[in-house]
């Protein structure tokens, strides 16, 4: 049965058959078997997620038949032509190669170089600057067609303007190319070699020249080279964690034990690592059609999503170009009707985009933001795609792995019972500080226990590596009590040898114990000591005393409560709990020279004493509560979602706070007021724990319900496509949701968030290749400096953009105004672009290393839809405002050279006629004088110098301003950002090369400018200052206030 | 399923484990979760309704004046996405319902209009205050810089757009305009005005007047009849009928200009390029082919009110017919700059001259 969550009939039929493997944490102790089984997982596998793309549904199609686990041997080498003795023929091999195709995983599309390229050079405001340029080159050529002489000034124009367009393209490119950190994809995870059987002979051979019916044999420590079925197993275990992102091994062996192909035993998957002994298995499938093949397929499935920052500055592009669009065409229109020659318009047209046209800006932003992608690099985030830089400051929602992510994946002993008691030991990184009472000669038993029932060892060559970064052979939990007691006894090995085994039954899933026997390393006490660990209530059973305070009591009624009581509560905190149990041998029952036999168990395993409990958890992080803390005040609502079991999921939760201690699930409030689930109003729990068997019933109303309503939600035991239905989920809550993994199931959900968050250390290759950050210490803390990074980003484009449309008003004020009245033209395009891409850059960018101006952890994540990049009090302020004084102050620097070198004001008005014929060479300025006409273009390029100065005097005043957008300057610090002053140095020097040093380049129309026209601004530039000072007074003052509505930008 | 159930109603026992010891296979606590999720589930489903109903009453209590268009927007079947976005706009031009246009309610905008009012009259007051005090310190009479229009131009008369006089001395059509323009520019030569008007000052040396700024300055005389043969008085068609032209230069005025150490400029033409006997002789009038230092220096259109600049008239009285004759005249004097590259005006003046017979 398959319930599609939509109603399409279509989808029903075409939707892939992907199973959650998500397994219970015990399989290695307590393997169940049962059938029940069957009906626990029988919601995961019926998951059905409608892809949109047709072309991935077809392909999952084929999944649907895998049943290979169920067949039987003969039937198997029916199915596949082959023969388990003798393999595949070369031949045949070759033919199914040639079929298939080579056993690897089709790479992900790249877009290619040359692509991304042009993508750099028409995107944004190029489209613009092409337009302009080719207007030039039009009007060039249509004058040039009238007139053989005509100047070559519009070509220059024109190239200028392409050149602009390929540098800024090829700048922004290069830095594009250079943090983004293209990973070579699912390659890595083939194993090179594989061991196969052909022609009855065993060959070695490229994996990727594996064939379906293929018999490989793979060893401990070898990746699985393909999805096979297990024919046979000596002790396979395998690490499943690339595909399910739970590392917890699982035994693998020839028996059918489950329908679910991604829950039997005698199927191995591609990509996963063999850990111990060794298997021997058929091909059923090859590269793209593997389990992990689809996965990866159903991740590129997933279309990637634009980040904010892009739709911001896409917005951003869209006010300005149309800005400058309608006021050049409208310009235009008002040129042509007042008799301007067409030509002339274009001109004019040509003046007015590129006035308008922050050239410099994108490539400021992409400076900007790879400037927080190296800090944020240097705090362990690694941001493949730069524009991800300030998603994460717009996050509002992550859902966030568990395994590895929050918890530090690995089983940690977090409790003990004995002697009554339950006590609490160190589960940080480090175990340090082990601080439960030792004294108890219980604890020497138990101790004894945990150390010899044991097998797991140190890897050999670790003397110097800290006891628990050491490498040790053997499962999760056996590593675990290793570790814990060489952390609490010193050495163990030593222990062990003291302590000489003679008998030993490993754990298997039939006894759920595992005994050993050993002799004493009392030299006087010839007994044997028989211990035993397993499931507790297994253990319990075989008991008939219990030590308390070392005394062997017998084990009634209220020790037995007291033993369930205790199994509970370690229960109830997601645990996996283990008992522990010895017996003395008598000696004269058992001298030193008895043989023990673990087949005939010619030994007692029963009337045990009890010693005690020991329970372990995968334990959160240190840092990860805090961390979660820190996103709950910055308004971000952290979710978890692992395939884990839901009550280890809500206990870690609760640990790190993701449920906060004080929140209730509809299940803890019926518990409390004993009533039934039913009877419970949902809405007045705040936490929710969903289940995926829960989710996959669930309407998309309904998902997004829960999401709105509940603050605190875990979602246990999902599968790919159904964290891909939660993402999917929260970004119709119009959040902006950042998802961290590891494994390869997370990656169509980390492809599908807003901001995927890979695991650098844990994370499989198909998940860093899909996120578009990568945290190189594995470390959710590091999540919130990536948070307080972006939001800092956003905030400080935002200064950015305000600093550079400013002037843009200034700069387009000349072109109206030479229009309109007939000035001499004020500032000319060449002199704009050096403003643009000269003086203004720096500055620009020193803005991005402007501090924040409150804690901005201590917000709200911006809405995507309401708070703009660029807004209209931004705009508005900018352009009308600041940008107004700005164009004044420069007009007033102009008027004032001319006015010096005797053109009054008043005689400038419609003198442009006149003023750029060329043959008048005797134009009568105010006072009678006459001047040539290369004299007056001498004068204009000096009133250009004149303006430009001007406005850059006045952007040393706006950036000063725009430092911060609340606080007084005063307040924030006038120089605590140095860059700042860097820029403004920068920005002078510039000014003065310029102007002095290339006075004399006729083509760049500067000229030297005397010394006091530099002053002429600095009272305008004041006027701004003190003007934006006051407006910040006002919204400190009255904040929510109209002015503060309108102003705060 | 139904095993749960019914130990649902079993309250005595702890909720989450209670199935722990009654299946001997289940040991790990985990796998009750299932268990219970399942009875969850039912339990959710069975609430649904309710619920969402509730939401719904509270999502629209809680939703907010302004979200409204946004929300009505995404609430509608994405087919119409263009219908939709026009309803936007159109809502946003003018929404009826809470009378606003361009999301402002008439009294928003009134108050946005004063504030912006007061801001602009502020600025412009500002402004005028800023050119204001530009004025003051820029004398009317006297330009406070003058090294733009230093070294002065050149430029002839008569001048009708081009620097190219091609004329045919047999058709009076083609060069009858240039003894209009001459004409008309002497006008203000003219000696009964100058002599009305003007003062007959002594000649070879400056015609100083000191003296406040302000206070009105004498011009000297220079009469039309200085120009002889091309004063247009004998000839009244400057010798454009003969195919010998007159052609005028006049030095761009600059205020204090003086030539150097009382050394007048001097004016000569020769040809630019090409053979130098193309123009076998020249005129020049007044015969020193020089301005008098008499009428230096300029003092400005405001106090200075009828000088009258200086001329000299060259006469080509032999030039090479039916050629064009590149000729340039340049200014000779010590101080005088006369070869800038970038200014073909500045102390001197190229023009050609093509006369067709």
């Amino acid at each position: 049965m398959c319930f599609p969550l939509t109603t399409s009939w279509r989808a029903f039929h075409q939707t892939p058959e992907i199973y959650s493997v998500e397994l219970s944490g015990t399989k290695d102790i307590v393997k169940t078997d049962k059938g029940d089984g069957k009906e626990k997982y029988r919601g995961l596998k019926n998951n059905c997620l409608e892809l949109k793309k047709k072309n991935h549904t077809e392909e999952f199609q084929k999944e649907l038949h895998l049943d290979d686990h169920k067949l039987s041997n003969r039937e198997l080498e029916k199915k596949y032509g082959t023969d388990i003795i003798t393999g595949l023929s070369s031949t045949r091999a070759a033919e199914l190669l040639a079929r298939d195709g080579p056993n690897s995983l089709t790479p992900p599309k790249q877009t290619p170089e040359i692509v991304k390229f042009l993508k750099q050079m028409v995107g944004g405001f190029s489209v613009l600057l092409w337009v302009g340029a080719f207007l030039c080159w039009i009007a060039f050529g249509i004058e040039y067609s009238s007139n053989k002489s005509a100047s070559l000034n519009n070509v220059y124009l024109g190239s200028v303007l392409v050149l602009v367009v390929i540098f800024t393209g090829i700048f922004a490119y290069y830095q594009e190319a250079k943090s983004t950190n293209i990973m070579s994809s699912f390659k890595k995870m083939i194993p090179q070699q594989a061991l196969v059987i052909r022609d009855s002979e065993k060959k070695t051979i490229p994996s990727e020249h594996l064939v379906v019916g293929d018999i490989v044999e793979v060893k401990g420590g070898d990746q699985i080279p393909a999805d096979i079925r297990v024919l046979s197993s000596q002790g396979c275990r395998v690490d499943n964690s690339s595909l399910t992102g739970e590392s917890e091994p699982q035994p693998r062996s020839s028996e059918f034990t489950h329908e679910n192909p991604l829950e039997t035993k005698n199927i191995c998957f591609y990509s996963t690592t063999c850990l111990e002994g060794t298997v021997t298995g058929m091909v059923i499938n090859t590269g793209d059609r593997t389990i992990i093949g689809h996965i990866a397929s159903l991740a590129s499935g997933v279309g990637n999503e634009k980040t904010p920052i892009a739709i911001e500055i896409e917005h951003f592009v869209h006010i300005v170009a149309g800005v400058a669009v309608s006021i050049g065409i409208l310009f235009f229109i008002i040129a042509v009707s007042m008799n301007y020659r067409v030509l002339d318009s274009i001109i004019f047209l040509i003046g007015i985009i590129v006035a308008n046209v922050p050239e410099g800006l994108l490539a400021t932003v992409t400076v900007t933001l790879s400037l927080t992608a190296k800090r944020m690099a240097k705090k362990n985030c690694l941001v493949k795609n730069l524009e991800a830089v300030e998603t994460l400051g717009s996050t509002s929602i992550i859902c966030s792995d568990k395994t590895g992510t929050l918890t530090q994946n690995r089983m940690t002993v977090a409790h003990l019972w004995f002697d009554n008691q339950i006590f609490v030991a160190d589960t940080s990184e480090n175990h340090s500080n082990q601080v439960f009472d030792q004294s108890s000669r219980t604890w020497a038993s138990l101790s004894k226990i945990i150390t010899l029932c044991n097998r797991a060892e140190f890897k050999p060559g670790q003397e110097n590596v800290p006891i628990m970064k050491k490498a040790v052979i053997g499962d999760a939990s056996e590593t675990a009590l290793l570790k814990f007691s060489e952390v609490i006894l010193g050495d163990v090995m030593a222990i062990r040898k003291r302590n000489r085994k003679v008998a030993e039954i490993p754990f298997n899933s039939t006894n759920k114990f595992q005994l050993s026997i050993h002799e004493t390393d009392d030299p006087h006490d010839k007994r044997f000591l028989m211990v035993m660990k397993g499931a507790p209530e297994r253990i319990l059973e075989k008991c008939n005393t219990i030590m308390i305070n070392g005394e062997e009591h017998p084990l009634d009624e209220s020790t037995a409560k007291a033993f369930h009581t205790a199994y509970m509560e370690l229960g109830g905190l997601g645990e996996r709990v283990l008992g522990f149990c010895h017996l003395y041998l008598p000696a004269h029952e058992f001298p030193e020279t008895y043989k023990f036999d673990t087949d005939a168990m010619n030994f007692p395993t029963s009337n045990l004493c009890f010693v005690g409990l020991l329970s372990m958890i995968d334990p959160p992080r240190s840092t990860v509560p805090d961390a979660v803390t820190k996103c709950r005040s910055a308004g971000i609502k952290v979710i978890m979602v692992t395939g884990d079991h839901p009550i280890t999921a809500k206990a870690i939760a609760k640990s790190v706070g993701i449920i906060s201690a004080n929140s209730e699930t509809v299940e803890d409030i019926a518990r409390r007021l004993s009533i039934a689930v039913e009877q419970v109003n949902k809405w007045d729990a705040k936490a929710a724990v969903v289940t995926g068997m829960e989710l996959k019933d669930m309407s998309s109303e309904q998902v997004d319900e829960i999401l709105a309503n509940y603050q605190e939600i875990v979602f246990a035991r999902t599968s790919p496509q159904q964290k891909l239905i939660i993402v999917e989920g929260c970004q119709r809550q119009d959040a902006v949701v950042a998802v961290t993994g590891d494994g390869v199931n997370d990656s169509p959900a980390l492809k599908k968030a807003d901001i995927g968050v890979a695991m650098g250390i844990a994370g499989s290759d198909a998940a860093k290749n899909a996120a578009d950050m990568v945290l190189l210490d594995d470390n959710f803390a590091s999540i919130v400096t990536g948070v307080e990074e972006g939001r800092l980003i956003f905030d400080n484009l935002k200064k950015t953009i305000a600093y550079t449309l400013t002037k843009n008003i200034a700069e387009l004020c000349p072109f109206l105004i030479y229009i309109i009245v007939g000035l001499p033209l004020p500032i000319g395009t060449i002199t704009i672009l050096f403003i643009d891409l000269g003086t203004d850059i720096i500055p620009s960018i020193a803005l991005a290393y402007e501090k924040a101006e409150s804690d901005i952890m201590n917000r709200k994540p911006r809405h995507k839809k309401k708070d703009r990049l660029v807004n209209q009090p931004l705009a508005v302020y900018s352009y009308l405002h600041i940008g107004l004084m700005q164009a004044l102050g420069a007009f007033l620097v102009y008027f004032t050279v001319y006015a010096q070198e005797g053109f009054l004001p008043r005689t400038l008005i419609n003198l442009r006629v006149e003023w750029e014929k060329d043959f008048v060479n005797d134009l009568e300025d105010s006072y009678g004088q006459e001047w040539t006409r290369y004299q007056r273009a001498y004068l204009e390029w000096t009133g250009y110098t004149a303006f430009f100065v001007g406005i850059l005097v006045q952007q040393i005043a706006d950036l000063i301003i725009r430092k911060t957008r609340r606080n007084s300057i005063f307040q924030q610090g006038a120089f605590r950002n140095k860059v700042i002053w860097v820029g403004i140095a920068s920005q002078i020097i510039i000014g003065l090369v310029l102007s002095y040093g290339l006075g004399s380049v006729t083509a760049l129309s500067f000229t030297m400018l005397r010394a006091q026209y530099w002053f002429v601004a600095v009272p305008h530039a004041i006027l701004i200052w003190v003007y934006d000072e006051v407006r910040k007074l006002f919204i400190r003052l009255y904040p929510g206030s109209w002015w503060d509505k309108n102003m705060y930008y | 399923m139904r095993r749960q159930l019914r130990s649902r109603r079993a309250p005595s026992f702890p909720y989450s484990y209670r199935y722990r010891l009654d299946d001997p296979d289940e040991v790990n606590q985990n796998y009750l979760a299932d268990e219970e999720e399942e009875a969850e589930e039912e339990a959710r489903v069975t609430v649904v309704p309710k619920s969402e109903e509730e939401e719904e009453e509270e999502e629209k209590e809680e939703e907010e004046e302004e979200e409204k268009e946004e929300e009505e927007g995404q609430g509608q079947p994405t087919g119409n996405a263009w219908w939709q976005k026009l309803q936007i706009m159109n809502e946003y031009l003018w929404d009826p319902e809470r009378r606003m246009f361009l999301a402002r309610t008439g009294q928003s905008w009134s108050l946005i209009l004063l504030i912006y009012f007061f801001f602009y009259a502020s600025l412009a007051a500002v402004i005028t205050l800023c050119m204001y005090t530009l004025f003051l310190t820029i004398s009317p009479y006297i330009p406070t810089f003058t090294e733009r229009v230093k070294p002065p131009g050149v430029m002839i008369r008569p001048f009708a757009h081009s620097l190219n006089f091609n004329f045919n001395v047999s058709e009076p059509d083609t060069w009858q305009h240039y003894v209009i323009s001459l004409n008309g520019f002497l006008q203000g030569y003219n000696d009964s005005l100058q002599e009305e008007m003007n003062v007959d000052c002594p000649p070879g040396q400056y015609f100083i007047q000191d003296g406040n700024e302000d206070e009105d300055k004498k011009a000297c005389q220079f009469k039309r009849s200085f120009l002889k043969n091309c004063s247009g008085l004998e000839d009244p068609t400057f010798g454009y009928s003969t195919g010998q032209p007159c052609i005028l230069l006049k030095m761009n005025r600059v205020v204090g200009f003086r030539p150097e150490l009382g050394d007048p400029v001097k004016v000569s033409c020769k040809v630019q390029r090409g053979d130098e006997n193309d123009i076998r002789s020249i005129s020049y009038y007044p015969e020193s082919a020089s301005f008098d230092l008499r009428y230096y220096p300029y003092y400005g259109k405001l106090t200075h009110v009828n000088y009258t600049s200086p001329l000299v008239a060259m006469h080509f009285t032999d030039v090479v017919k039916n050629q064009a004759v590149p000729v340039q005249c340049q200014l000779k004097g010590k101080g005088i700059i006369n070869d800038v590259i970038n200014d073909r005006f500045v102390g001197r003046v190229i023009f050609t001259l093509n006369i067709e017979t």
